[in-house]
């Protein structure tokens, strides 16, 4: 399920040197945008419920999971992901990020398989390291491949 | 006894978390029903659960729920702390696990 999202056009390398939080989040739901999953409205929300609630999206060193609820602006699930080489401040310098994932639902569950096996991922301390190291879209994109691949 | 794990939305990080409770529970071979869930922080009351698990920076948001049940993580992908906590409750609550 995962990697019927996650594929060369939903993950992106960058270097992220100029950019702030916002725009990290931004660049990173692009894709999403661009194959029709979500409209730019959901982008908007999840920047707001950062404004106004914090960084609680910051799930782990360095990771951080954007999403809100959606409210007609996400037509199906969807997940990609942006990695920052260097990491940028998610609201403070308490929460340096370098790896941003925009995760779109449609419900409260439908999208299990998907947070699932992203799970499956991110509690793996070395998958993430070697994420983190990745120094470009295919790299993130065989990691994932094995991680799950091993899961079967 | 019920868990819920409580995000903002609802969806992302609270999903997790409640995945990650659930392979805990199992990993810890509870035998005992313990039902676990997901929620957001807007429809949520102190007799929703026994016990909520939420990020740490969510706190004020739970406000109106008694300290004692509330469970602060300072990272939802650290599956050890998520047991730290879980077995922590266990032992309290004095529900069998390995």
């Amino acid at each position: 399920m995962l990697l019927d999202l996650v594929n060369s056009n939903t993950v992106q390398v960058v270097a992220g040197s100029d950019m702030n939080w916002k725009q990290a989040i931004r660049l990173a739901a692009e894709p999403l945008i661009n194959n029709k999953t979500i409209e730019n409205e959901y982008v908007n929300e999840m920047l707001k419920v950062v404004e106004s609630e914090g960084p609680y999206i910051n799930i782990g060193p360095n990771i951080a999971l954007a999403h809100s609820r959606p409210a007609g602006n996400v037509h199906k699930i969807g997940l990609s992901i942006l990695k920052t080489d260097t990491s940028i401040n998610l609201v403070s310098d308490k929460h340096p990020i370098n790896l941003w994932f925009v995760l779109a639902a449609t419900d409260n569950n439908s999208h299990l398989s998907v947070i699932q096996e992203l799970m499956e991922i991110l509690t793996d301390e070395s998958a993430v390291k070697a994420m983190l190291r990745a120094a470009d879209k295919t790299e993130i994109l065989n990691i994932i491949a094995h991680k799950l691949e091993l899961q079967k | 006894m019920k868990f819920l794990a409580v995000c903002q939305s609802g969806l992302g990080s609270s999903f997790m978390v409640q995945m990650n409770i659930q392979s805990i529970l199992k990993d810890e071979n509870v035998k005992e029903d313990i039902q676990v869930d997901h929620s957001d922080v807007g429809s949520v009351g102190a007799d929703s659960a026994d016990y909520f698990f939420v990020e740490s920076t969510l706190q004020s948001a739970l406000g109106s729920i008694p300290e004692s049940k509330v469970i602060l993580l300072k990272s939802l992908i650290n599956k050890q702390e998520v047991r730290d906590h879980v077995n922590r409750i266990l032992d309290q609550e004095e529900i069998e696990h390995e």
